[in-house]
């Protein structure tokens, strides 16, 4: 569905930020902020919650652990068990390499995978540009556009006095 | 353990036309031609079209004696080898064998345990001779004038050279020594044919001396019959008996039962100015220079007279004689040895000088050992050869009396000092005809090349030694149009006959009288005998007469030669060339064998090529280093050879290995070393095998080609000790981390007896025959590439003169905690349930971490493609030479490993002959091919986990330790302590 | 893995003292985007193609000779039955070693927040990733039968009944760990490349390029939304890779420590395989960027402060090393052990003792120099150290391969080894892939993160 936003741009990170503040002060529901680097502070000020994605890494780690331990002791003690250099078919402490190596790249794979289905990125996909330049030198801030008149200049009238080099309103799809 | 066929003839008498002789014909004959081409596995198909080739042949007359596979299946079981029983034509000790034979193809020799003499050992040289049958130099058929032709054309072009028979123009055959009575029955033969038929022997390492001093000494110029078995102490000047020297196979049989005989065991001397196996094996060796043989030979009599209060030799006192060896204490305390043993000693001289075998003679004769250790009676038939002759006959070829040559077995051109002039004179002779089996450097110079078969596809038979017969029988059809010379022979006295009858009715005529008529008659004595192999039947002892020799004179006449020679020594250099006969190289005749090119000498560790070893005193001296090349320079000739600085080796000596330098031996053999023959003199009639030399360097350096470069053990214990009455101690088992895995039915293991272990490197040659391992040539050698899946380490003790060396043979250990198999990533090499570390070809992928991680170094990588590749042209490279692979074993492809399985195709064969028979194995059922060919029975080869085996009792025992025991790895192969003896030390 | 690792926007680590500026002047935030992508915007100069001329020379070398070893067999090689592996696992060894920096820098730096990181990481990583490239050529092409290298991985389903691959064998977990370090290496580097794509693609005039840029860019936005994910992923992957990176050279240490040869049977391996790899990284990374920022005109983000403080790392490490070689010496002789005594003698006095020295020169000696700010700031100076250093941490792979090999217990089967034109031709090669890799990356993507530039520059 599409919809309609406001949209300020800033050339610095301080007046951003301090709209933000603002914006939020004033009620102002913010869509979201584009920058071209993570501005510190920033998640505060919109108060984004903290990712749950280490979570993933832990559950995708435990596995990765778990199928390289099954998968040496079921290959090695019960496929095939052969004597090799006499030693017990189920020689755990030589299992271990494997065992982390499959835990590291099953919970990295797991995480970022995870990441960008979240994100919603894939490749090709046609990116939406909040302003030309967010991936430069321009942060832009992206509000709701309002349904009724009153308050209509309220999030226009904000930006601009914190210091926005443009503001204007804009359609887009979320 | 394999269906041992009596005779390739069983089946002929149910084959149509019985009398006539049934071989297994490995090849159609339509196939015998230059361009032969077909590989192992095309063999069993050729096969197949043999029978229509053999129709075609059949067609021709004769017929060939020989039938094809598909008829013969009665004998031939696809898949089972057979062993038949013949004689080995390696050399003139005639040892008997018994050759596997695996669809139609002899492809392993091996030695015929019912033989009294060698008792189933074999030498190197025997091991490798099978691979000369496929040798390509071989000549396809017979070549009148250099040009081929036919049998009945080449008779033609004979009979008429010859011109009849009845005027009195000479024929006269030159030949090696030849040990088969028939063919010396037949020779008698022709001297009724050719009036002035003449038989002259020759031999190019002869012992003429020795059996003149018989003469001399006891009226019979023989070559005695030594028995080492029965010594007690044994005194070898200057005789390799346990190498090379004689009939080493049955020697060093004898030596290592008196070695193994305990509180009986026997003390060995030995004298020698070049380091040979006999004397790296000697509780005491001396190194005593060529000259100073006699001198040696004269104090050791003199001291055990004094002792005996036996007469001194006139107008000289002991005391002098002592002086005139640098050994005076060795000599006194050898003496003390002899004497006590009298009557159970032995000293043996493969010494060139008449006067020093006097001397010996005398001293067996003083100390009562002729008819006890040297049987005179039932002499040696062996080295008949005669020194002189070889020079006379070249007068009378000179002076044109000489209408015919026939040569047999020998090649003066190559291994005579007057090689040339031999050569020169054969123009001189209206015909000259050859037997050689290829274009040598004697055959190439003949009118008529005759080419006689290789042993293994000839019949005959031999008596090494008087009353000991054996017979040969063939195991293939010719592979060529060759013909035996027995029967080119009496083709041309028109007296045709094939040579299988003509032994046969010798054997009926001369030999079966005097046995006990056996039940069958005749023809069940000769079946009996084909399948035996080797038959004693007793005959009259030669006559001889007590010790009447001239020993004073010969005393004399050595204490003079002596002194002359030391004011020589004095100015002049003072060095003495030395030649020796190596176990690999011999006196040359196997020289285009590539397994014995490749073979590492015993005592030097080279392969391809001999070289100038000089003392590293002298070497210091000179200023020379291994691989330096240096010049030899004797009254007759120069020579250039790299050094090699060889512990051991008497200073004032070079000793310089014959059986190089050939230059029409083959593709393998030509420009390999150097040839040493024509240095040594011929002196009044007899040859001399070393004579004074001047030494230089020449500034230039060769690349020689190690099997092994350093030969210290560096302090560690690899190669051990057992004192003589050292007491008993307790040996503790290590402990172990892991649980004792569950094993199979057997647990297979190996025992190496160092004591008994000469180093004669025959069974580094039958692993390499029975294994298919590739021949990889001097350039990969020299990058340490060598493939030899069962080696002989070499280390040395001490240094300078007295230093001893120790032969250690070294192949994968088969640990039980083996550290290669854990670090391969693919599971390529496991230890099977039966204790073997296996290797699998086909799932390695050629990390190399295995080997690596081999703490005995003793596997083995395929740096390349060593088959059927050109880069290689050895046998593998050849179809008929890749005939000789066994098709038991895999052939390894590039970028594998390998290394010793303890010849387990060998003990699934036993397995399935043990379930065929409805019995469970017994100890024996299974030997290695490395165990089977060893002349000694140092390897034993067994189940450990049968307390009762021969192997479990062995390692049980006092004397067995592992390599490297330190290290966990739980081998399966033990050795045992070589036993040192206070006096060495 | 604090809550401090889990707030991005936490402040500037204490270590370095705030007056160091990891940036020269203050460059606005398009100044540094024009600034970085010249580089993949400008025709490139003489001096590149000079290089990449060089460097691709090598490669057709190296394939030639491969081709050639492929025919041939590697016995073209100067290996033998005494000593195994020579150039071949010299060459992985030190090409493994050489991937270590990279995911140092990007992931303990991040982890340990030095600013300092985000000029050189981008290279340091893509270094990383081209040098475990050119390591894993080796374990392939070193095997007798390269044809079945894929023996090796346990893969399924399996023709050859339920047999397996070894895995009590250290070249099996070389497999996985390399696999692992190369392929979270690869993502690590890529996700952090993709903010800087963007860029890129907002940048692109041609269509191919904005084409390529948008499928790589994935269709990121700035969104601050994924960036707090983003920064999350990134300190994830950063713990993950850390003890990765040390599990990585420690196993391929096991290769040696695991068998029972003396010179490789040694406990202190993993350690001193792990300093000795980052030492050789770092000297790695020196020479690159030392020759990238005078080329690419990069002074003002690759500062000599940046230089100084890999110098300070070189320093560390090196001392390191040395300390685990005077270690081995004093076990050999501490342990009474023959073999282990007779080994060490032999690496100083035996025929390749040279190569000890060489190493011992190179490695424990040279970066002594850096204990002098001087040094440490001299351009001159840190080139020739971080070649010596390479140098060095090559021969010490080939002292404890090769050495260790030649003389091992029985001294029958004792050997040398002497190179053929084909180990030194490949070892050329194989550099000369590394190099023609790295002048490609720096022509195609952007070597110094700009996104992170930003951060660091407007903090």
């Amino acid at each position: 569905m599409t919809d309609r936003f406001v949209v300020g741009s800033f050339g610095e990170p301080g007046t951003m930020l301090a709209a933000v503040d603002a914006l939020r002060g004033a009620g102002v529901a913010i869509h979201d902020v584009f920058a071209p680097y993570p501005v510190h502070g920033l998640d505060q000020a919109m108060g984004i919650r903290r990712s749950r994605l280490p979570l993933v890494t832990l559950l995708a780690g435990l596995g990765g652990l778990c199928f390289a331990l099954a998968f040496q002791y079921y290959t090695a003690v019960f496929d095939w068990p052969l004597d090799v250099g006499g030693k017990p078919e189920n020689s755990t402490l030589a299992f271990v390499p494997v065992c982390f190596e499959l835990t590291v790249l099953i919970g990295g794979l797991g995480t970022v995978g995870a990441f960008l289905l979240r994100a919603r990125l894939f490749p090709g996909k046609r990116e939406q540009l909040a302003a030309l330049g967010v991936t430069n030198n321009v942060f832009a801030i992206v509000t709701y556009a309002p349904r009724d008149a009153n308050d209509d200049e309220l999030a226009r009238r904000i930006m601009l006095e914190n210091g926005a080099d443009e503001v204007e309103e804009r359609e887009g799809s979320t | 353990m394999t269906n041992r066929r009596p005779s390739c003839e069983e089946a002929a008498h149910a084959a149509p036309g019985g009398g006539e002789p049934l071989v297994q014909i490995g090849l159609p004959t339509g196939t015998r031609s230059t361009g032969f081409d077909a590989t192992r596995r095309d063999v069993l198909s050729l096969m197949g079209f043999s029978l229509g080739a053999l129709g075609v042949a059949g067609c021709r007359a004769p017929v060939q004696h020989a039938v094809p596979l598909p008829t013969a299946s009665v004998e031939m079981v696809p898949g089972v080898p057979n062993l038949y029983a013949t004689t080995c034509g390696g050399c003139s000790a005639a040892c008997a064998l018994v050759v596997k034979q695996r669809d139609g193809r002899p492809i392993k020799i091996e030695g015929n345990e019912s033989s009294p003499l060698t008792g189933g050992g074999t030498c190197a040289a025997g091991q490798a001779s099978v691979l000369s049958l496929y040798d390509d130099a071989r000549l396809r058929g017979p070549s009148w004038l250099g040009n081929p032709v036919s049998w009945p054309e080449m008779d033609r072009h004979i009979r008429t050279a010859l011109g009849g028979h009845s005027d009195a123009r000479e024929v006269v055959l030159l030949s090696q020594t030849i040990t088969s009575p028939s063919t010396r029955a037949v020779l008698e033969d022709l001297r009724a044919v050719f009036p002035k038929f003449r038989h002259v022997v020759y031999d190019p390492m002869s012992l003429a001396p020795l059996r003149a001093a018989n003469r001399l000494c006891h009226g019979v110029a023989v070559i005695p019959h030594y028995r080492f078995d029965r010594a007690r102490v044994v005194v070898g000047l200057e005789a390799d008996f346990l190498g090379t020297w004689l009939a080493p196979v049955e020697f060093a049989r004898q030596w290592a039962q008196r070695r193994k005989a305990g509180a009986e065991r026997a003390f060995h001397v030995q004298c020698e100015a070049g380091l040979s196996v006999t004397g790296s094996n000697a509780d005491l060796r001396l190194a005593v220079a060529p000259s100073d043989l006699g001198r040696f030979a004269v104090a050791l009599l003199a001291a055990v007279a004094r002792r005996l209060g036996d007469e001194q030799p006139a107008g000289l006192d002991a005391s002098a004689l002592a002086q005139e060896t640098t050994h005076a204490a060795a000599v006194d305390r050898i003496a003390a040895e002899l004497v006590r043993s009298r009557g159970e000693s032995l000293v043996v001289s493969g010494s060139d000088d008449v006067a020093t075998q006097i001397v010996v003679a005398r001293l067996n004769a003083q100390l009562g050992n002729i008819g006890k250790t040297v049987d005179l009676e039932r002499p040696s038939w062996q080295r008949q050869g005669d020194d002189a002759a070889l020079p006379a006959l070249i007068n009378d070829m000179n002076r044109g009396a000489v209408h015919a040559l026939m040569i047999w077995g020998a090649n003066p051109v190559y291994d005579h000092p007057d090689g040339a002039a031999f050569r020169a004179a054969l123009a001189k002779v209206a015909l000259t005809i050859s037997f050689a089996d290829r274009r040598d450097e004697t055959s190439a110079h003949v009118h008529a090349v005759c080419p006689d078969h290789h042993f293994l596809e000839a019949w005959g038979d031999a008596e090494p030694v008087a009353g000991q017969f054996s017979l040969r029988q063939p195991l293939i059809a010719p592979l060529h149009d060759t013909r035996a010379a027995v029967e080119s022979m009496l083709a041309w006295a028109d007296r045709p006959a094939d040579h299988r009858s003509v032994v046969r009715d010798f054997w009926r005529r001369a030999l079966y009288g005097r046995t006990t008529p056996a039940p069958g008659g005749f023809e069940d004595f000769w079946e009996r005998t084909l399948e035996r192999g080797v038959v004693e039947i007793p005959r009259p002892p030669v006559a001889t007469h007590p010790f009447a020799g001239d020993w004073e004179g010969a005393v004399r006449d050595i204490i003079s030669r002596g002194r002359a020679n030391r004011s020589g020594a004095e100015h002049g250099g003072g060095y003495e060339l030395a030649l020796l006969e190596t176990v690999g190289a011999r006196d040359g005749r196997h020289a285009n064998n590539p397994w014995l090119q490749e073979l590492p000498d015993p005592m030097t560790r080279l392969t391809w090529g001999n070289v100038a070893c000089v003392a590293p005193e002298t070497a210091a001296a000179l200023g020379v280093a291994t691989g330096d090349v240096v010049s030899l320079t004797t009254e007759i000739g120069k020579l250039e050879l790299p050094a090699f600085v060889q512990a051991g080796q008497q200073r004032r000596t070079i000793s310089v290995a014959v059986g190089y330098g050939r230059w029409a031996a083959g593709k393998a053999g030509d420009g390999v070393g150097a040839n040493v023959f024509p240095l040594a003199r011929v002196e009044n009639g007899a040859r001399r095998y070393w004579a004074r030399v001047a030494i230089a360097k020449t500034g230039r350096r060769a690349r020689l080609a190690p099997a092994q470069t350093h030969f210290s053990m560096e302090g560690r214990e690899i190669v051990q000790f057992e004192h003589v009455n050292e007491h008993e101690h307790e040996h503790e088992k290590l402990p172990d981390l892991w649980r004792e895995r569950l094993r199979g039915a057997h647990a297979w293991g190996m025992s190496i007896d160092l004591d008994a272990c000469t180093g004669c490197s025959a069974c580094v040659v039958a692993c390499q025959a029975e294994n298919n391992i590739p021949v990889v040539g001097a350039e990969q050698v020299r990058k340490s590439r060598i493939m030899h899946w069962m080696r002989i380490d070499r280390y040395f003790e001490g240094d300078g003169e007295d230093a001893r060396s120790l032969h250690q043979p070294m192949m994968c250990q088969h640990c039980q905690h083996a550290p290669c198999e854990t670090v391969c990533p693919v599971l390529a090499t496991t230890t099977s349930s039966e204790g073997i570390n296996q290797q699998v070809y086909n799932r390695c992928i050629g990390t190399r971490y295995c080997a690596n991680n081999c703490p005995y170094k003793v596997r083995r990588f395929n740096w390349h493609n060593f088959t059927a590749n050109d880069d290689f042209p050895y046998n593998m490279q050849s179809p008929l030479g890749r005939l000789v692979l066994n098709p038991d074993v895999t052939v390894r492809s590039r970028g594998v490993m390998e290394k010793c399985n303890l010849c387990v195709q060998r003990i699934q064969l036993g397995k399935n002959q043990a379930v065929l028979q409805r019995r469970p194995m017994a100890d024996g059922d299974v030997a290695t091919a490395c165990q089977q060919a060893c002349p000694t029975g140092a390897i034993v080869f067994g189940d450990r986990g049968d307390p009762d085996s021969r192997v479990s009792k062995l390692l049980a025992g006092q004397r067995a330790y592992n390599v490297l025991e330190e290290l966990g790895t739980r081998p399966n192969v033990g050795y045992l302590k070589r036993i040192a003896r206070k006096e060495s030390t | 893995m604090s809550t401090g690792a889990m707030e991005p926007t936490a402040g500037t680590g204490p270590e370095i003292a705030p007056a160091t500026r990891w940036i020269e002047g203050t460059p606005s935030l398009h100044r540094i985007t024009t600034d970085i992508s010249r580089p993949m915007e400008a025709k490139p100069g003489r001096g590149w193609w000079i290089c990449f001329g060089i460097a691709g020379a090598a490669v057709l070398n190296l394939l030639g000779m491969v081709t050639y070893l492929f025919a041939k067999g590697i016995g073209i090689w100067g290996l033998n039955n005494a000593v195994g592996w020579a150039f071949d696992i010299t060459n992985f060894v030190f090409w493994i070693g050489i991937g270590h920096a990279g995911t140092l820098i990007s992931a303990i730096l991040l982890l340990f927040r030095q600013k300092w990181r985000t000029s050189i990481n981008r290279s340091a990583e893509a270094m990383t990733i081209f040098a475990v490239m050119c390591a894993g050529l080796f374990p392939l092409i070193h095997m007798g039968r390269p044809w079945d290298a894929f023996f090796i991985f346990p893969y399924f389903p399996n023709q050859r009944g339920p047999l397996w691959v070894n895995f009590r064998s250290p070249l099996v977990w070389d497999v996985f760990a390399i696999s692992t370090y190369f392929t979270i290496s690869l993502v690590f580097w890529y996700l952090g490349m993709i903010p800087d794509l963007a860029t890129l693609r907002d940048r692109a005039v041609s269509g191919i390029k904005k084409f390529v840029f948008r499928i790589l860019s994935m269709g990121w936005n700035g969104s601050q939304r994924t960036w707090s994910r983003y920064e999350i992923v990134s300190l994830v992957l950063a713990a993950l890779a850390t003890p990765l990176v040390l599990s990585v050279h420690s196993i391929v240490s096991t290769d040696f420590a695991t068998s029972l040869l003396p010179g490789w049977h040694t406990t202190i391996f993993p350690p001193y395989f792990v300093a000795g790899a980052i030492y050789s990284g770092f000297g790695m990374v020196l020479t690159l960027l030392i020759i990238t920022r005078q080329t690419m005109h990069l002074e003002r983000y690759i500062t000599t402060n940046h230089l100084e403080a890999m110098a300070k790392v070189t320093l560390l490490t090196g001392s390191l090393v040395g300390y685990a070689y005077a270690t081995e010496f004093f076990n050999a002789w501490y342990s009474g052990n023959v073999y282990e005594r007779f080994h060490f003698i032999n690496r100083a006095t035996g025929p390749y003792a040279w190569c000890f020295y060489l190493m011992v020169l190179c490695n424990v000696l040279t970066p002594q120099i850096f204990w002098w700010k001087r040094a440490r700031r001299s351009i001159p100076l840190l080139f020739i150290a971080s070649i010596l250093v390479n140098v060095g941490m090559w021969f010490e792979r080939f002292v404890i391969i090769v050495v260790s090999l030649h003389r091992a217990f029985l001294p029958s089967g004792w050997g040398m080894f002497y190179p053929t034109v084909f180990d030194v031709g490949i070892l050329i090669g194989v550099f000369g892939l590394f190099f023609s890799l790295f002048l490609l990356f720096i022509r195609a993507l952007p070597m110094i993160a700009m996104w992170e530039v930003k951060g660091v520059a407007n903090d």
